[in-house]
């Protein structure tokens, strides 16, 4: 990690003019902060990075930023991002949502995404809520919360987005909470840094609808680093096993990390575009090839 | 002698009577004709009933015709599956299997007395000369070649195209049974001969080619970097080419896990600054229309191919249909106008292709390309086409002055603003499907809502003024007017020129720009008309609707729609403008429908 007196850019020059609409103790400003901490400890200048996000709270986020922005449509930041990284792989992605917009509406994108392996970092605002359309279930709310569609208390269990995406075989994954902003800034820039798509949890507490053991305060001292206990972020059954307490107990950090990263599919789609390039048409003779013979 | 000629081929799974039209095709291309090849199966994945159906003529073909001259029936029971796609009558020579045991006048073809009806031993001289009855097409080859008169040398070279790949033994064997087919039918000329005319000039050999590779192998002509899609019949093809050849050009391309997800990589490529697109079919297009809504509002360049099928929802998958004109006019979420374009033809894809990128990156928007079964699929041999005619234009980047203060979606007078793209230094924004100001900040305000919604529409007016995208023909001042689109444009061609040919004073106007519609140009066009047809593929007459909407029709204009699967006929259309001529001699035309 490079120091902050070489650094060539600040956190400041990550944060654009646009005021947040987000309520005040909101879990995402922490996020929002995090990342900007976390994009000039690597250092990219804000027009070479592209960060999409869906739509819900947390995917108003490009826009407090001075990124290229793209607040798409619910569910689909990934695809997206994905378009944008195979056009131009030389940009740093970001893409960021809730927990409605990627394990519920675009649920059917992340294991597609994993297993491409297109290099992003992807980061989700886990609230367990649905703030934007105002206190409905989400994907990750516990069995029996009772919400404003679930006046009952909720009949489903929740997703578990660590053990999913573990599942699907992502080769990092990693979970924080902005009330450990230093540690989050900190994973979040180890997942930039990773070559392959790599996935950010993130515990964010909605102060509005959320639950009240979700708050900033609880995570200070429900949060247990699983540096501190000794977890290997190599052993993938030991992270699965942790993560499989999603929803009981909060780890932060590093769950796995591959010793091996595979390629990406941008840099296999170099490879093919090297060895093909030869057999290039020009392009004015592309009609060449139907010609009878 | 026939200066055109169509021959209809049917057999089971692995009679390889699909290789055989292609190698027909081949065929008629090196030696100077004009072609069309249609391919229909059956249901089942593999081993089922398949058909095909050349046309060959020494004039350009326009459509893949009606009943057929010759009739090649390799067993009965798959043949007569294909019912009126193989149409036969009183004009056709029969060729069929003589193991079937059928007798010549006793065909299973109710009602109708074949001109010729001739039994060959087609497995038996597959089997002497092949070793294999797998060689049974190109005995049927070596058949056609003979009683057509159509040069050897030239269906030799076809059956290397088709062979050559599959080794040696089995090129020659199927050379030989060519030979035996051949000589079997030198040695017995028809007693109604066939031949078929040479073409004037034998220029150099022609393209043969479908309409699905044409409309790729156009976007990496217009300069397409980026595909992303999902397997649909019918229009996988494109995705397919993309798959071989868009490295080659240093592009890529995603197959994505949904159709959402493969139009959604593609306005992340875009709006990475590339030319992207995507290509699906009626289903697909539903699930695309979200993010045709996104690319709509973040003014993102990108072309959705729609090859059409019967619908509604899995409806009829391998047939054509022109009934998903509705959809990409209309099925827009807010108030949107989205360019939608249509091909006429295989040749005319390359160039309505190219022409969908640059209205896409000129624009700034979505344009859906609607090209259909009967056209992504069919073969046709295409005369060269000089590429330079076609220009390619690209989106407008910011000045190194704009960048300053840059405004992405700045008022500008025609609407549209310069976009940056990720990499380029002082043209960060955010792009957002919220509405959003001139700067690209989210708004929940009514008047730059207005503003913005008059900017994208405002924009798109000019392309109602292209008369290019329109084509005209026949009499200017003729009281008969046709319409037609897509795939039926050319059986419209093709009946106005024989209505015209029988004394019918008639003229067809072709809109290849469907949406928004060209209101001016359809004005003029039915400023001398007082009875005519819109002639189309889909049973409410999607697109008579549509000029009902937008447009004068006069009240003797009727809709000639049909559901699809069935091709609609020349001769149809000619039938209909008889009794059009009849009415207005007494005054009696019939009225419109109602619009609906």
């Amino acid at each position: 990690m490079a120091s902050a007196a070489i650094q060539a850019y600040q956190a400041k020059d990550y944060k654009s003019e646009l005021k947040p609409i987000w309520c005040p103790g909101c879990g995402d400003f922490g996020v929002v902060q995090a990342i900007y901490r976390a994009l000039a400890a690597v250092g990219r200048p804000p027009h070479e990075i592209a960060f999409v996000s869906g739509i819900g709270c947390s995917s108003r986020i490009p826009g407090y930023t001075t990124a290229y922005g793209f607040n798409s449509v619910h569910g689909r930041a990934l695809p997206i991002a994905q378009g944008i990284k195979l056009a131009s792989p030389e940009l740093l992605v970001l893409v960021a949502g809730g927990d409605g917009d990627g394990f519920s509406i675009g649920g059917g994108h992340v294991a597609h995404a994993v297993r491409r392996n297109v290099d992003l970092t992807y980061i989700v605002m886990d609230n367990q809520i649905y703030g934007l359309t105002k206190g409905q279930l989400s994907p990750t709310s516990p069995r029996g919360l009772r919400t404003a569609s679930s006046a009952w208390g909720s009949l489903e269990d929740p997703v578990n987005p660590l053990l999913y995406v573990l599942g699907y075989g992502a080769s990092f994954v990693a979970q924080g909470t902005p009330a450990d902003m230093s540690g989050l800034a900190a994973l979040i820039e180890e997942a930039i840094r990773f070559p392959g798509f790599a996935f950010v949890n993130v515990q964010s507490p909605c102060v509005t609808y959320g639950q009240e053991e979700q708050s900033l305060k609880a995570h200070k001292s429900a949060m247990r680093p699983l540096a501190s206990l000794g977890h290997d972020p190599g052993d993938r059954l030991r992270a699965m096993a942790l993560a499989a307490e999603y929803g009981k107990a909060l780890y932060t950090g590093v769950f796995y990390r591959n010793p091996e990263p595979p390629p990406t599919y941008e840099a296999e789609a170099k490879a093919r575009q090297q060895q093909a390039r030869p057999l290039a048409p020009v392009r004015r003779d592309i009609l060449e090839m139907f010609r009878a013979q | 002698m026939s200066s055109d000629l169509i021959v209809g081929m049917a057999g089971a799974g692995g009679d390889g009577i699909v290789s055989a039209g292609e190698a027909m095709m081949t065929a008629a291309a090196l030696e100077g004709y004009s072609a069309l090849l249609t391919k229909s199966f059956g249901p089942q994945i593999r081993g089922g009933e398949s058909s095909c159906r050349v046309r060959v003529a020494t004039q350009p073909v326009l459509s893949a015709g009606g009943t057929l001259d010759i009739a090649v029936a390799l067993n009965w029971d798959d043949f007569l599956k294909f019912g009126s796609e193989l149409g036969v009558d009183g004009r056709t020579t029969v060729i069929y299997e003589a193991a079937s045991g059928v007798a010549p006048g006793e065909l299973p073809l109710a009602g109708v007395v074949p001109r010729e009806a001739i039994p060959v031993e087609v497995a038996r001289l597959a089997k002497e000369t092949a070793g294999t009855d797998r060689a049974k097409n190109s005995v049927v080859l070596g058949l056609l070649a003979a009683w057509l008169g159509m040069p050897e040398a030239a269906f030799l070279a076809g059956i290397r195209k088709r062979f050559g790949k599959k080794g040696e033994e089995v090129l020659q064997g199927n050379l030989a049974a060519f030979d035996a087919g051949f000589r079997h039918a030198a040695e017995r000329p028809l007693r109604e001969p066939r031949r078929l005319a040479t073409p004037g000039k034998a220029g150099p050999p022609k393209l043969v080619v479908d309409g699905n590779e044409m409309c790729a192998a156009a976007a990496l002509f217009a300069g397409c970097e980026f595909f992303g899609g999902y397997p649909i019949t019918p229009s996988s093809e494109i995705m397919q080419f993309f798959a071989r050849e868009v490295w080659k050009h240093g592009g890529s391309m995603l197959q994505a896990e949904d159709e959402i997800a493969g139009i959604g990589a593609v306005v992340g490529a875009s709006f990475a600054g590339k030319k992207a697109m995507t290509a699906t079919s009626g289903p697909g297009m539903s699930l695309k229309t979200e993010m045709l809504g996104l690319a709509t509002i973040a003014e993102l360049p990108l072309v959705c191919v729609n090859v059409q099928r019967g619908g509604p929802s899995t409806g009829m998958p391998t047939k054509s249909e022109q009934s998903d004109l509705l959809q990409a006019c209309f099925s827009a979420h807010g108030d949107v106008v989205r360019p939608v374009l249509a091909p006429i033809s295989v040749a005319d894809t390359f160039g309505i292709t190219v022409e969908a990128f640059n209205v896409a990156e000129h624009y700034q928007t979505p344009v859906i390309l609607l090209s259909d079964q009967e056209i992504g699929q069919r073969k046709e041999t295409v005369d060269a086409i000089d590429t330079s005619a076609f220009p390619v234009l690209e989106r407008q980047r910011p000045t190194g002055a704009e960048l300053d203060g840059y405004e992405r979606f700045r008022a500008t007078d025609s609407g549209i603003s310069p976009i940056s793209h990720p990499g380029l230094p002082g043209g960060n924004y955010l792009a957002s499907g919220i509405e959003h100001n001139e700067l690209g900040s989210p708004t929940a305000s009514g008047e730059v809502h207005a503003r913005m919604n008059e900017k994208r529409l405002r924009k798109l007016e000019p392309l109602k003024r292209r008369r290019d995208l329109f084509l005209e023909e026949g009499d200017p001042k003729a009281a008969l007017g046709v319409v037609a689109w897509g795939s039926v444009a050319g059986v419209a061609r093709e009946a106005v020129r024989l209505a015209r040919r029988e004394g019918i004073d008639v003229k067809l106007l072709v809109p290849k720009l469907l949406f928004p519609v060209a209101e001016e140009v359809y004005a003029q066009f039915f400023k001398s008309v007082e009875a005519g047809l819109v002639v189309e593929q889909s049973h409410q007459g999607q697109l008579y609707r549509v000029l009902r909407m937008f447009a004068e029709v006069p009240r003797g204009v009727q809709p000639l729609a049909r559901s699809g699967s069935v091709p609609i006929l020349a001769a149809t259309i000619v039938e209909r403008l008889r009794g059009q001529v009849l009415a207005l001699q007494s005054r009696l035309v019939p009225e419109g429908e109602p619009a609906g």
